[in-house]
């Protein structure tokens, strides 16, 4: 029964969902000190070569693979952030799409290491190893009714969600911190939230920083998903792609990126004929949405309704507090 | 070798100053950070290939039509996505730039579906035309395109220092409201400013066709990208930063190509902005002031 109900192509798609929430929240923490940094492909495309290359030629573990690449993809966040951080507005958006331009142009061309504009291929895949692990260990997947495509998706989709809904907590957890506050102190007026004594570089560098290493994870994680990567996949659409996430579901709260990149991941699957169009589409719902809802479909006041809906509804049956 | 060398970098950076020279009228008087002007230019490129290549008419007509259609495109781009957005009060001032990314992305895609994804060669007996001069062959094309680029730079500097319309857009970049209290009409300024741009973008279109005999739905993003990149190096706003910004870029990219590997060339822009705003954030020839408003 369980057997039917697994879908590999939907477990795909799923996972890719839940990649792009993770890029859709990287998107938001530099966005939530008010910074625009169009960077965040590029350090996607940093933690997936990272990676990649280590696993592939040192033969090291994915889990080790994919921390180094994120931390990587983190320090080399810290240290663009802060000579660029000194920039503001649309010449920081300008300096880290360009960022993302020149990362692209390394890997086309340092072909001895990446292997140029062709990609990476047989990069272990996450979901293959763990099903040889677990083979090892004398687990089978037909103990549970499944194949072995089916786990392997499973696995995949499983892991990944366990480390959004850690990745969520996290930054929920932060957002209600002190360094939650500074970074909505420095959105809201850098000067002022400077003489209340944050120090603002620190606070815009950690947000650039924590936003890199998160794309780089989400980087790392795609590479050992795919097992197959090229720097097309790293250019400048995909900075537009996690870009709208944060514009269509909105920058306020973290659940706006996160509800932009599950929706717009789901619209092409859903709809088959958008997908040739996508672009375009994704072109007009932009500019729509700058005109009519800059803040995006999802803020404050719509997750204050969304919570008040829902205690109202517990308190009716009596599960409330 | 040498000399023919300079001058093909001096053809590419007039291209580029051309370029440089929309989104440098548009973001003087605006302040905004026109994404979408790639992607104009690359229309205008694609008019030029329709007039001549596939309908084999004459190349002055190309022209006039690619103005037409880049100047209408601009109306268009002022009106649904710039205008409304200065009739919201206090929305963020990001949000001009996104949703000018929005456009671009709009526009690239749409050349994809109506022009087809592959090149196009840009046929017309002028691109031909050469003249030797010693062992140097000069197209006749890269001569009109260094002079166009000289006119459009002076008609331009000229325009907005000595006539009454460039004094009101000069008003109107200073500050919008004081302008329009004096009795500018702002609406129409901000409008002709950006189909101002945005026929200059056409302009430089057709050019790019003619000189590389090849246009691409691609080439709108690149060639906005490295237009970006000239204005931060010559300073935003600044006409003749723009100029010999494109100039500087222009050369830089031949020779590492000559001398160098060609394969980085594309991000010599993106390095050269990178050190600049390090160095002197407001470009070869910005004054200190003008970047105080945002």
């Amino acid at each position: 029964m369980l057997a039917e109900l697994i879908n590999p192509y939907y477990l795909q798609v799923g996972s890719f969902m839940l990649i792009n929430i993770i890029l859709g929240i990287s998107m938001y923490i530099t966005l939530s000190t008010g910074q625009l940094s169009l960077a965040n492909a590029g350090f996607m495309g940093i933690g997936a070569y990272t990676s990649a290359l280590l696993t592939i030629h040192f033969s090291l573990p994915i889990p080790v693979g994919v921390v180094i690449g994120a931390i990587f993809a983190g320090l080399l966040g810290i240290v663009v952030g802060l000579p660029t951080l000194r920039l503001k507005g649309v010449f920081l958006a300008i300096v880290t799409l360009g960022f993302g331009e020149v990362i692209r142009v390394i890997f086309v061309n340092w072909e001895s290491l990446t292997k140029g504009s062709v990609g990476l291929s047989g990069i272990p895949h996450m979901g293959r190893e763990l099903l040889k692990t677990v083979k090892e260990l004398g687990f089978e997947p037909k103990m549970l009714g499944l194949q072995n495509n089916q786990f392997i998706f499973m696995a995949i989709f499983l892991i990944l969600l366990v480390i959004v809904i850690f990745v969520i907590w996290f930054f929920k957890r932060q957002n209600d911190s002190r360094i939650g506050r500074a970074f909505s102190a420095i959105k809201l007026d850098e000067q002022a939230a400077e003489s209340m004594g944050i120090n603002i570089t620190y606070y815009k560098v950690l947000a650039f920083a924590q936003g890199a290493l998160l794309s780089g994870f989400a980087g790392a994680l795609f590479a050992h998903m795919l097992g197959y990567i090229s720097p097309a996949d790293f250019a400048y659409h995909k900075a537009i792609d996690i870009l709208i996430f944060a514009v269509l579901g909105g920058s306020e709260v973290i659940w706006g990126p996160a509800f932009g990149a599950f929706f717009l991941t789901l619209l092409p699957e859903v709809l088959r004929f958008i997908s040739e169009y996508r672009y375009m589409i994704y072109g007009v719902i932009i500019v729509v949405m700058m005109v009519v809802r800059p803040q995006g479909l999802i803020d404050l006041n719509v997750v204050k309704w969304i919570k008040r809906k829902t205690t109202r509804r517990g308190l009716k049956n009596g599960t409330g507090n | 070798m040498l000399i023919e060398q300079l001058i093909n970098g001096i053809t590419l950076g007039s291209i580029y100053a051309i370029v440089a020279l929309g989104f440098t009228l548009v973001f003087g008087v605006l302040g905004i950070v026109n994404m979408g002007h790639g992607e104009i230019f690359m229309f205008g490129a694609f008019i030029g290939v329709l007039v001549t290549t596939t309908f084999g008419l004459p190349l002055w007509l190309a022209f006039l039509a690619a103005i037409i259609v880049t100047a209408f495109m601009g109306y268009l781009l002022e009106r649904f996505a710039l205008r409304p957005l200065r009739n919201h009060q206090g929305s963020n001032h990001l949000a001009p730039l996104i949703s000018t990314i929005g456009v671009s992305i709009f526009l690239e895609n749409l050349s994809h579906h109506l022009f087809g994804p592959g090149n196009h060669p840009f046929r017309t007996p002028f691109a031909e035309m050469s003249i030797e001069i010693g062992s140097v062959t000069v197209y006749l094309v890269q001569i009109v395109i260094f002079v166009i680029s000289l006119i459009l730079m002076a008609a331009l500097s000229f325009w907005l220092g000595k006539t009454k319309a460039g004094k009101a857009l000069r008003a109107v970049a200073e500050n919008l409201e004081t302008a329009s209290l004096l009795g500018v009409d702002t609406k129409k300024y901000i409008t002709l400013t950006v189909i101002l741009a945005s026929a200059m973008g056409g302009i430089a279109g057709i050019l790019v066709g003619m000189a590389f005999n090849a246009v691409t739905p691609q080439m709108g993003l690149s060639m906005g990208l490295k237009g970006l990149a000239i204005i931060i190096l010559g300073g935003m706003g600044n006409v003749k930063g723009a100029m010999v910004g494109g100039l500087i870029l222009g050369l830089a990219e031949t020779f590492i190509v000559v001398y160098g590997d060609s394969g980085y060339r594309d991000a010599i822009a993106f390095i050269a902005i990178i050190v600049i705003l390090l160095v002197r954030p407001q470009g070869l020839f910005g004054q200190k002031t003008s970047d105080v408003r945002r």
